[in-house]
């Protein structure tokens, strides 16, 4: 996206917080911070179509700036006292505007990815763990 | 025989053939071997990289990578943004679909020859000869019953108590062991995909694949087609190599998909009124039965119940598809605590969908970034089925003794006990409202007899242009209600068979 190295650790620690608010820890589940999260991030950097990235990028600023939106607070998500940001999150993804619900579906799909290949939480639901993504084909 | 895969900038490949298949799906790898067994020299040409079941992902991570168009990130622009899923790689979306094994409805014919004048009986027995030949070659079958899984044992009951005709799902596949991965590729190599199949058999008769090669354009000389050209590009890293040129001394035939063949044309400087236009689909969308006992849905056949009971009227289909966990939650409505509670149900839950015989018509053009861009937006009759067809899968629910449907719509409770799901009846007809998704299209170089609302006549030949073939779904001038690869794969045989016969 062009921005220089500290501008790239802002972004993913945006979409790190979006991921780490979207799917956290529960007395039933591990959440993603369980996960290798910050390995994903690296591999999905690497790994993903521009246009996919760029879909993360703009779900997280979206997550980041919208609580006005959703609980009517002027301030940036991650100034949000812990039970208002759960209510922004519920109200972000079920907001009556498409737009904004549908910004941050990539966010919540890639968690989601993350968080459902985890060995651990694969044990959780009698799933076997998940053997490696080789990536390879005929050269 | 040979296989040439990326090349790095500086290489260059220069090929000489009878004829060049532009792409290796359902349509192109159909075409390419029935030409090489009729004795043609054939070059296939493939975006994607040729994957084996060594090199398949498990997780859907790994998917989106490896298997998808541009990580699935393609969609259609109109009212709603709905992901549009495509394969690119070596075999196409046969690699990632379930190989369902449908014949092409007698009714289809007479409505291509009603509303586009071609076809007829006589195109009806020709696929029919063809569609018992592909049966045989690719080994169809039923799911067997111990590969069913209790996903789709319980929606036979379902149809069953509600006394609608349902079946088992004839699919592409030589004993299914209920991997329930046919959606990341069968590790367990028993999908018959079209990289396992025709692509080997074409190389082994002295063809050419060449991968890792998106065409850029069709080369022209006068208004004959003599070959094409591009560049390879790394699978992974998505680097540009070197160039490549296949020339054909007889014809070029292009089976690049709904998005990209009609694309390719329009890139090549093809001139038709009818380029992109007659985009259909599929939309489909999910309810979530929720039941007492564990489901545990990804243990058997991902898609191993079917029913085309109301393909006709009101017009859907209904099918059993289940979903990885690092899938679901894209699907399950919630963020936060909340939906770490709903994911907690996972091993009881049931995803069924239906599909949607939608009659509305959407466009497939250039985007700014040269990649395809589909507008298409779904009409309030169509929304009428569509939301018919979820009601009917959240009644089968029910009928198979779920104990609550989760159907998925914003503006709808997440939940719906048995007893209230006469509410989906009044489900929002706005296509925001769901999580829909397009998997079977159609048209975009469509087949007819007016060369005003047509691209190609019935042999697939595309009009004005000597030796420029199309032979995959974007030929296809309706919807057709039903799963299309096997449709898909005997219009490119019946094509391939007339070059065969008349020449280029």
């Amino acid at each position: 996206m062009g921005q220089g190295p500290r501008g790239e650790a802002s972004l993913i620690w945006l979409i790190k917080f979006a991921m780490l608010t979207m799917m956290p820890r529960t007395d039933a589940l591990p959440g993603i911070s369980d996960t290798d999260l910050d390995g994903f991030l690296r591999r999905l950097r690497a790994d993903a179509d521009p246009l996919y990235w760029l879909g993360l990028v703009v779900g997280a600023i979206v997550f980041a700036l919208s609580p006005l939106l959703t609980v009517g607070v002027p301030l940036p998500a991650f100034w949000l006292p812990h039970r208002a940001l759960d209510r922004h999150a519920e109200r972000l993804v079920s907001h009556p505007l498409y737009v904004l619900r549908q910004a941050v579906f990539l966010v919540r799909l890639s968690a989601g990815m993350c968080w459902g290949a985890d060995t651990a939480v694969r044990a959780r639901f009698a799933l076997a763990p998940y053997g490696p993504d080789p990536g390879t084909f005929r050269e | 025989m040979s296989h040439t895969s990326f090349q790095p900038p500086g290489a260059r490949v220069d090929l000489e053939t009878d004829y060049v298949v532009v792409g290796s799906g359902a349509g192109g790898a159909t075409a390419a071997v029935t030409l090489a067994r009729g004795g043609e020299r054939v070059a296939v040409v493939e975006a994607g990289p040729w994957r084996d079941p060594a090199d398949y992902p498990q997780s859907v991570y790994g998917t989106m990578r490896d298997m998808l168009d541009v990580w699935g990130s393609n969609f259609t622009r109109g009212r709603a943004y709905w992901p549009i899923v495509q394969g690119s790689l070596v075999g196409g979306s046969t690699v990632i679909n379930s190989a369902i094994c449908v014949r092409t409805p007698a009714d289809i014919f007479e409505q291509w020859r009603h509303d586009h004048g071609i076809g007829g009986p006589a195109l009806a027995d020709a696929f029919g000869r063809i569609q018992d030949d592909l049966e045989r070659e690719l080994g169809a079958e039923d799911v067997p019953p111990p590969s069913l899984g209790r996903h789709n044992l319980l929606a036979i009951a379902g149809a069953a108590a509600l006394r609608y005709e349902s079946h088992p799902t004839r699919r592409y596949v030589r004993g299914c062991a209920g991997d329930g991965q046919c959606l990341q590729g069968c590790r367990g190599d028993r999908k018959q995909s079209l990289n396992r199949t025709f692509i080997p058999e074409v190389v082994t008769r002295s063809g050419s694949l060449v991968s890792c090669a998106p065409v850029k354009r069709i080369v022209f000389e006068g208004a004959r087609a003599v070959g094409v050209t591009g560049r390879f590009r790394h699978p992974r890293t998505r680097a540009r190599g070197g160039v490549f040129s296949v020339r054909a001394r007889k014809g070029v035939v292009v089976a690049a998909s709904v998005t990209q063949s009609p694309v390719l044309l329009m890139r090549s400087g093809v001139r038709s009124r009818a380029l992109g236009k007659g985009f259909r689909a599929h939309p489909g969308a999910p309810v979530f039965g929720s039941y007492d006992d564990p489901v545990d849905m990804n243990k058997g056949a991902t898609q191993g119940w079917s029913s085309t009971a109301y393909r006709e009227s009101p017009g859907f289909k209904l099918e059993t598809l289940s979903l990885p966990l690092d899938m679901l939650s894209g699907r399950l409505a919630g963020a936060g605590p909340l939906l770490m509670d709903r994911l907690a149900e996972f091993r009881h839950l049931a995803m069924w969908v239906q599909a949607c015989r939608a009659e509305s018509v959407g466009e497939v053009g250039i985007g700014w970034n040269g990649r395809p861009v589909v507008r298409y937006t779904l009409s309030r009759d169509d929304m009428l089925r569509f939301r018919e067809g979820l009601y009917r899968v959240a009644q089968t629910h029910v009928a198979a003794g779920a104990r609550a449907v989760l159907p998925s719509i914003h503006g709808m409770p997440y939940r719906l006990a048995p007893d209230e799901i006469d509410r989906l009846k009044d489900a929002p007809l706005d296509p925001r409202a769901y999580v829909g998704i397009l998997s079977h299209l159609f048209g975009g170089c469509t087949m007819g007899k007016d060369p005003a609302r047509s691209v190609c006549d019935e042999r697939g030949r595309v009009r004005d242009y000597d030796g420029l073939f199309v032979a995959d779904a974007s030929l296809i001038p309706t919807n057709l209600g039903v799963n299309p690869q096997h449709t898909i794969m005997a219009l490119a045989r019946y094509c391939a068979e007339e070059i065969l016969a008349r020449g280029a």
